[in-house]
């Protein structure tokens, strides 16, 4: 009984800390939200006029719609071929001893230490070399080549704590070694497939340092939020922030709604 | 299930078997025959090569050199999922992900079984294992270790194996669950009539559980037989040892050098071998080819009979005797001691 007071001074110091973790997190965010409802060129707080015509404006324009079209593409593209990559990749990273698996280690996690716009200079440096020209498809190669290793990274989380004998208790009991790929090793993979998915889109639907060097004509929502900051800011810069905010949040929640369900089937 | 009518014959069998991992011989040239029905164990300390022999037995590994045999057919290259045998592994690797009858079906999934019959199938894979039938869509994490063993067991006889492989399973249970384990599995075997090799270096599973036993040491056999003849007839020393605590005299010229005694009637060289429980403690008249006195060290209790802990000399002895025998001994006293040559064994090495 003694100690109830001094539990009850702990427990108000912890609600404090993350009320005060939550509040700095999301302020920003907020923040892009207040600024999306005024319709002055200047960031000012409380606004004269509170108004959402900003929003009609990124709606009615086709070349914001264009800018979520290019990054989502980017994104697919980038979602669809490290999870393929980063699979195969994860089972030789994690799950089978090799020669030279200790290099293959090393050598995979580099791109992830590199600054990104040196990475987005050498691989610039790179294309050009190669004659190619850059536009979203460079840039998604170059999206790839940094994210892999960290979707390649997620799925391997789930490796080290799975029993490797199941595979071998399957094939004991009669499975062929595409059944047992199929029925044991993707159903332990799958959760980390789809954290390692949504990863990846939302790494690359929010890149700015890679993008800049490596699109060419083309154009990514997070370089024209960048420019347009930069140059000729008004309030449809942090309105189509919001929106591709959204957009992904959507994106994660669909995901998370389609794996939820699965899994519900599969049961 | 019933025991088959061929109860007896060889039905699995090893010739010449080695296994190298590089320059490491985990099996040695080894030959090895298993009857149908019957419960093989391999028993031998960690390194001893056991879990590689089960291994190639079951298709998992491949051997080296030498060949394994079903029967009359060379299976050697068959791999595992083509065998009519089946493993229970040490972790048993059930499957995380699935209900505990999907575990049980899987082997008749990957047959193309409707899932109907499945399902008929493995309600009574559950019931041979005492397993009750709510627990088909039960998750494996919702099973404690005893129903988890159970559903391996399951699992494993729902392929209707010819063999059924033991990996050590038990070996990561506690004491009180164990014992039931081993009771329950005697009974299994029974029951199905099936042929099961097992694998453990638990001394005391082995002598529950089987009909024959090998003793395995680097790689290669040391000595195959019933329970009974290698507790009490054991080959060598190390086989003696293995089996449990053991007082070993090395003989010379028919002599054993300390206690004193002349022994040349079991042998001239060699090493005589006796159990704890036959030496014994001499009160006035009783007799004894060999005798001695010996001062009692220590005193242990294990259950119904108390260890001692005897010094005769340079020598370092061990006796057993049942609690109501053990009444005047104790810790300090000089008393004396002896037991018989035909109780003893008499090993080369």
């Amino acid at each position: 009984m003694i100690e109830a007071p001094r539990q009850s001074a702990w427990r108000r110091l912890q609600d404090a800390w993350l009320g005060t973790v939550l509040v700095l997190l999301y302020l920003p965010i907020v923040s892009v939200l207040l600024a999306s409802l005024s319709n002055t060129r200047y960031m000012q707080f409380p606004h004269r006029v509170w108004t959402t015509s900003a929003y009609s404006d990124a709606l009615a324009d086709y070349t914001t719609a264009g800018l979520h079209l290019t990054s989502f593409k980017i994104a697919l593209v980038v979602t669809l071929a490290s999870v393929v990559i980063a699979t195969a990749g994860a089972l030789a990273f994690a799950r089978y001893e090799w020669r030279g698996r200790r290099w293959y280690q090393r050598l995979l996690l580099l791109p992830i230490f590199f600054p990104q716009p040196v990475l987005g200079l050498a691989l610039l440096l790179a294309l050009n070399a190669a004659g190619l020209t850059p536009d979203w498809r460079t840039s998604a190669f170059t999206h790839l080549v940094w994210i892999t290793p960290i979707v390649t990274l997620v799925i391997s989380i789930r490796l080290y704590g799975y029993d490797v004998q199941q595979e071998e208790a399957a094939y004991d009991l009669g499975a062929s070694r595409m059944q047992v790929f199929r029925e044991i090793t993707l159903p332990v993979l799958a959760p980390g497939i789809v954290s390692g998915a949504m990863f990846a889109f939302l790494l690359s639907w929010s890149n700015l340092p890679l993008s800049i060097y490596t699109t060419g004509a083309d154009t990514t929502l997070p370089e024209w939020l960048f420019s347009r900051t930069a140059t000729n800011y008004s309030p449809l810069v942090p309105a189509v922030a919001v929106i591709a905010t959204a957009l992904s949040a959507l994106a994660v929640l669909l995901v998370w709604l389609a794996w939820s369900g699965l899994r519900r089937l599969l049961r | 299930m019933a025991r088959s009518d061929r109860s007896g014959d060889i039905i699995l069998s090893t010739r010449n078997v080695t296994k190298r991992y590089g320059q490491v011989e985990a099996v040695r040239e080894l030959t090895l025959e298993i009857r149908d029905g019957e419960f093989f164990t391999i028993v031998g300390p960690s390194g001893s090569g056991k879990s590689t022999l089960i291994r190639m037995l079951g298709g998992l590994e491949a051997p080296t050199t030498g060949s394994v045999w079903l029967r009359d057919e060379d299976i050697t290259h068959v791999p595992a999922n083509r065998r009519p045998t089946c493993m229970v592994f040490q972790s048993l690797a059930l499957f995380r992900h699935r209900s505990v009858g999907e575990n049980i079906e899987f082997a008749q999934k990957m047959r193309g079984v409707p899932p109907g019959e499945r399902r008929r199938h493995a309600l009574e894979m559950m019931r041979i294992v005492r397993l009750p039938d709510s627990y088909y869509n039960r998750r494996i994490h919702q099973c404690s270790g005893g129903e988890q063993q159970r559903v391996a067991l399951a699992r494993a006889l729902a392929s209707d194996p010819t063999i059924l492989f033991f990996d050590e399973p038990l070996s990561a249970i506690d004491y009180r669950l164990r014992k039931i384990l081993e009771v329950e599995m005697k009974d299994l075997h029974r029951r199905t009539g099936k042929t099961f090799v097992y694998i453990t270096h638990s001394l005391e599973e082995a002598m529950v559980m089987s009909d024959r036993i090998s003793i395995m040491r680097d790689g290669n056999i040391v000595q195959t037989g019933t329970p009974r003849d290698i507790y009490s007839r054991p080959g060598s020393r190390f086989v003696a040892q293995f089996m449990g605590e053991v007082n070993v005299f090395e003989i010379r010229e028919g002599r054993i050098a300390s206690p004193e005694a002349d022994v040349s009637a079991i042998g001239r060289h060699g090493y005589l071998v006796l159990r704890p429980e036959h030496l014994r403690r001499l009160d006035g008249q009783d007799a004894a080819d060999v005798r001695f006195e010996a001062i009692v060290e220590s005193e242990y209790m294990l259950g119904s009979r108390l260890q001692y802990h005897l010094r005769a000399g340079d020598a370092s002895l061990v006796a057993e005797i049942p609690i109501p025998a053990a009444t005047g001994v104790t810790p300090g006293i000089t008393a004396r001691w002896g037991f018989d040559l035909a109780d003893a064994t008499l090993t080369e090495d």
